[in-house]
């Protein structure tokens, strides 16, 4: 169980987040652009410091550790592949900074689930868009955490490309707590087993992607604005 | 929206205008080369002996600079204060001070009988005409450029890469070691590039404090003023095939580094 509250004052408004997130949930954060999405994901992260916060992951208050210790991998929207290494030399990072023994068949496993075998000793600048988000996905599955947070991992792929990334991602579906931020109701759609929508640094929980929709009564879900005060978790 | 031809011209011509200027007194320098005059400062022992100690001081300028500046540089990246730009107004200090100016004030702050030159003086290192005195000399002049591209090294990465660094677990002891300097690293060698350059060219503030032991451009000046352009510019020639032959090789090495990184 990953438990947020955090209160942070940005220059328009107020992030006021308040949500729990069941292990190995899928929970697609939903939301316009710049409704303080990505600012909520930097919190739990530790990247970012907030007025007032508290993290709790798996009943530990991790609120205080730096984001090295808290177990929660945040992948940024863009291409945060390191330039200087090859696809390999990102796979190994997370367990050459552990100084866990090199495993070369560990990285090799998880590189040929995420279809990413054929490119391991290309550089990240001769690799595709889609094959830059899967081999980010493996990096941070190899780094063994509790949460993943992917801020906006499709927003930079061509349609096609996006629809083969989302069915890959609904295989990682059940086997680690993720938070897709997006601001695209397809993604949503297709992989929220929860959703939890955030207008102006509010956060808005819905316990499916139906129950989404049925509360914005049909309209866009832009327009759901002035049904949220009914359905805001405490 | 297309450039007007006329603008294109323009354009061209001075970029052609400042290309020959840069190489035209180079080129006529080796065109003008009296060549048995050149072999004869081959054989000059002096000559070799002050080009070596051109590039020692120079190499231990830019080593000195490195392990100031880069921790300097570091500092200012991650320290966004209002002191900021004045601190790196600060560091750009050296390059607008007139170089016999620079090497007054050395003399003034490191001579014996100053309180820093005796507290060095109490250690076996005195500066005025030694090698301690032209890597001061040197290192000064020179240390800016080291700071400044080491500085735009750091800025130029993407603070989402040092996020997902310490998001997988790295510290930031391991995010500088694995992430910050890899990626700055093009940058680093390109101020110390150009500090040595800096460095091996750097004639007014080592003539103040440090004359002996000679350095290239004293020989060089030195020959001139008591034998005139025959006999100091064989040495010239010299001087910039050496640094030629360095420049490449470590501009090659820089090249080829900020490659792999794009």
């Amino acid at each position: 169980m990953l438990e947020v509250k955090v209160e942070k004052r940005l220059k328009s408004f107020k992030i006021e987040a308040n949500f729990r997130v069941k292990e190995k949930e899928y929970v697609v954060v939903l939301g316009r652009s710049g409704a303080g999405k990505s600012m909520i994901a930097k919190v739990i992260s530790g990247i970012e410091r907030a007025d007032r916060c508290k993290v709790i992951l798996k009943g530990k208050d991790i609120s205080n550790l730096p984001p090295e210790k808290r177990r929660i991998s945040y992948l940024p929207q863009s291409n945060t592949l390191f330039p200087h290494m090859s696809i390999l030399e990102n796979l190994e990072f997370p367990l050459r900074i552990r100084k866990e023994k090199f495993n070369r068949r560990k990285v090799e496993e998880i590189a040929s689930q995420f279809n990413v075998k054929e490119i391991l000793f290309k550089r990240p600048s001769e690799v595709s868009g889609g094959e830059v988000q899967r081999v980010a996905l493996a990096r941070a599955i190899l780094s063994d955490p509790e949460v993943i947070i992917l801020d906006e991992p499709l927003s930079s792929l061509d349609f096609l490309t996006k629809i083969k990334l989302i069915d890959f991602l609904k295989e990682l579906k059940g086997r680690r707590t993720i938070l897709h931020i997006t601001h695209d109701p397809l993604e949503a759609e297709k992989l929220a087993d929860r959703v939890l929508y955030v207008e102006r640094g509010r956060t808005f929980y819905f316990e499916s992607w139906k129950d989404f929709i049925e509360r914005a009564r049909g309209e866009l879900p832009q327009k759901i604005k002035e049904f949220f005060p009914y359905r805001q978790q405490s | 929206m297309k450039n007007p031809k006329w603008l294109y011209l323009l354009v061209i011509t001075l970029t052609i205008i400042c290309l020959t200027f840069i190489t035209l007194p180079i080129l006529n320098v080796f065109i003008s080369l009296d060549p048995e005059n050149f072999k004869n400062t081959l054989k000059d022992g002096e000559v070799w002996k002050a080009i070596f100690t051109s590039l020692k001081g120079a190499t231990f300028a830019t080593i000195v600079g490195l392990i100031m500046g880069v921790p300097t540089s570091y500092f200012l990246f991650q320290t966004e204060s209002k002191y900021s730009e004045l601190i790196e107004s600060v560091i750009n200090l050296p390059i607008v001070i007139p170089h016999v100016a620079v090497g007054i004030t050395l003399l003034e702050l490191l001579n014996s009988n100053s309180p820093l030159g005796k507290f060095f003086s109490h250690l076996g290192i005195s500066f005025v005409d030694t090698i301690y005195g032209i890597i001061i000399a040197m290192c000064f002049v020179s240390i800016s450029y080291t700071i400044t591209s080491s500085l735009m090294g750091f800025r130029s990465i993407n603070k989402e890469l040092i996020w997902t660094a310490r998001s997988l677990g790295a510290s930031p002891y391991q995010v500088v070691k694995f992430v910050i300097l890899p990626l700055a690293f093009p940058y680093i060698l390109r101020g110390a590039i150009l500090s040595f350059a800096r460095s091996i060219s750097e004639v007014g503030a080592i003539l103040i404090i440090a004359y002996y032991p000679i350095t290239a451009p004293v020989l060089m000046y030195e020959r001139f003023e008591d034998y005139g352009l025959k006999s100091s510019t064989p040495i010239a020639v010299l001087v910039i095939c050496i640094s030629l032959i360095i420049f490449i090789i470590l501009l090659s090495i820089s090249y080829r580094r900020e490659k792999r990184i794009a």
